[in-house]
């Protein structure tokens, strides 16, 4: 599928996401910072996503540190804890690709990881699917 | 104050708890398992009761699909029964049926050694297997018609035959005990009756008809999804029990459903069911003048005998009273708490394991969370433009993907 642009994902996000703050540098590099509210009675957070060229699109929550499970060290399903990077899709699968909008695909997937990620605080377990870094390790040894 | 799909998801959280608050199947076919192992002794032939057709019933909460999970694991469930006969040797007094009852449980050499002491009214057999529980069994003479009048279909507005459905029972502590063969002299109780009138209670939608036999069965459907009104019981059951911890001057079962059941109106949002009935109930509670204590008592009526007091203990007892209320403002201030919350699920669930215990809160929200999971999976997760926010109606689905990462 090819590519979509970065000024047409733009309009998408503007159009979902009236209030949020969107900088875009021609072609080469977009961010978007919205506030997403997962579900009614869940928080409000900021969520940050950014694109550049030549790299992969991080996702962010920021502005706030996120609370652990009792008893965890590490957030579920992130690439990094302290930077609080979340990993929305399986690299190696094609659930994420340019030809898709960010308001289709990874800003959903944020809202969803979102939901799971208070599930996980209130219960200590995640209940939101996915794959295990570590038990895509143990099958490419066997 | 909370909107409309604050609501509707504390609804959700709600149903949720109150899926886990109920039995499960496995207690529930372990308990059936039981009591009709012991209806059928009971028929054998060579049971002085096989001529009378005896019959094991489920009564109470068991019967009413309102039976709660104990708050601690190794505390037993009562399951309460009434073992039904249709009638006796005309010499028999209430001693003589009560006696054959136990007479021939105590034949059997592995019921013996369950017999607890005997009860006021009932048997009881302990069991301590991998489901603890005991059951309560109430010797009872059924009038004649009793099956034809459970075969009638009836629709609410006549509750004309309720009142036919009662049962004579024994009671030890009547001076009739020993002396009275006519049953008609014998205490009467009505437990199929109040099954029937809190079923028709339950109904959502209104002036719905069906048969006696849909409330009133030897083994009663498991009912995965319970009824608006019966996930409220349980709620507020288990609200008590928590509240209580084992305190006998707690509120008792019966109050709190039949107090529920009067003050719910229909509504199938458990929310708005649980809301209505907690502010409701005080209507339910009457001020009679009682002759004999020469002052006001408050009354608590059973629906389908009126001379009945649910609330009888009160006057001797005004703790009793007393925990009650303190229990109804209590249970108004919790709900008015999870209303107030911010801080998103994992604070209100913290308000919520503090009313209802945090093994059965975790469950009911890693169930919430495998459901969305699941809804998400068949493709019926959307996510609404402006907030991000997800359910089954926003403007984008929430299309396929693994998180990725470690889960820890």
């Amino acid at each position: 599928m090819s590519r979509i642009s970065l000024i047409h994902q733009e309009g998408a996000l503007r159009s979902y996401f009236p209030e949020s703050t969107i900088i875009r540098r021609g072609e080469e590099e977009l961010i978007w910072i919205g506030d997403i509210t997962p579900s009614p009675l869940s928080e409000t957070y900021r969520v940050k996503l950014h694109y550049r060229k030549g790299h992969f699109i991080n996702v962010y929550v920021i502005g706030r540190k996120l609370t652990l499970a009792r008893g965890k060290t590490k957030l579920p399903h992130v690439y990094s804890t302290p930077k609080q990077q979340l990993c929305l899709y399986y690299p190696k699968g094609n659930e994420w690709h340019p030809g898709l909008f960010y308001v289709h695909s990874l800003i959903p997937w944020a809202s969803e990881w979102l939901y799971h990620y208070e599930i996980w605080v209130a219960t200590g377990t995640w209940r939101g699917g996915g794959i295990d870094h570590e038990k895509v390790e143990e099958e490419k040894d066997q | 104050m909370i909107n409309n799909d604050q609501k509707r998801q504390l609804s959700e959280i709600l149903g949720a708890t109150g899926k886990t608050l109920g039995i499960t199947k496995a207690q529930y076919e372990a308990a059936v398992a039981s009591y009709q192992f012991v209806g059928d002794w009971l028929c054998r032939p060579g049971s002085p009761l096989a001529p009378f057709h005896p019959e094991i019933l489920p009564q109470g909460s068991f019967l009413l699909g309102t039976m709660n999970q104990p708050v601690h694991t190794d505390d037993d469930m009562d399951v309460d029964l009434v073992c039904r006969i249709d009638g006796k040797l005309p010499w028999w007094a209430q001693v003589d049926l009560k006696n054959a009852v136990g007479d021939w449980l105590k034949a059997h050499g592995t019921l013996k050694k369950m017999l607890d002491k005997e009860g006021r009214r009932c048997w009881t057999l302990l069991y301590r297997e991998s489901v603890r529980f005991h059951m309560d069994i109430l010797p009872a003479i059924v009038a004649n018609n009793f099956k034809v009048l459970l075969e009638k279909a009836m629709s609410e507005s006549d509750t004309s035959k309720i009142a036919e459905l009662a049962i004579r029972i024994t009671d030890r502590h009547l001076s009739n005990y020993r002396t009275v063969v006519n049953p008609d002299f014998w205490l009467k109780s009505n437990p199929f009756g109040y099954a029937i009138w809190f079923k028709q209670r339950s109904a959502v939608t209104r002036y719905k008809i069906f048969t006696l036999n849909e409330a009133v069965q030897p083994v009663p459907a498991y009912e995965e999804d319970r009824s608006p009104l019966q996930q409220v019981v349980l709620i507020l059951k288990r609200h008590r029990d928590i509240m209580f911890n084992g305190d006998a001057d707690k509120p008792i079962s019966i109050i709190i459903t039949t107090l529920a059941a009067l003050a719910y109106n229909g509504e199938d949002d458990i929310f708005d069911a649980l809301n209505n009935v907690v502010s409701g109930v005080e209507r339910f509670i009457v001020n009679r003048y009682d002759p004999v204590q020469q002052r006001t008592i408050k009354w608590i009526a059973n629906p389908v005998n009126q001379e009945e007091n649910f609330a009888d203990k009160w006057v001797a007892e005004p703790q009793k009273q007393a925990n009650f209320y303190r229990w109804l403002q209590q249970v108004k201030d919790d709900i008015a708490s999870i209303v107030q919350r911010h801080g998103g699920l994992p604070l209100i669930k913290e308000g919520l394991s503090r009313m209802f215990g945090e093994t059965q809160m975790n469950e009911a929200f890693a169930a919430m969370g495998d459901q969305a999971l699941k809804t998400r999976v068949s493709g019926g997760l959307k996510m609404a433009a402006g907030t991000g926010m997800l359910s089954e109606f926003g403007r984008t689905p929430v299309t396929h993907h693994n998180n990725f990462g470690s889960n820890e």
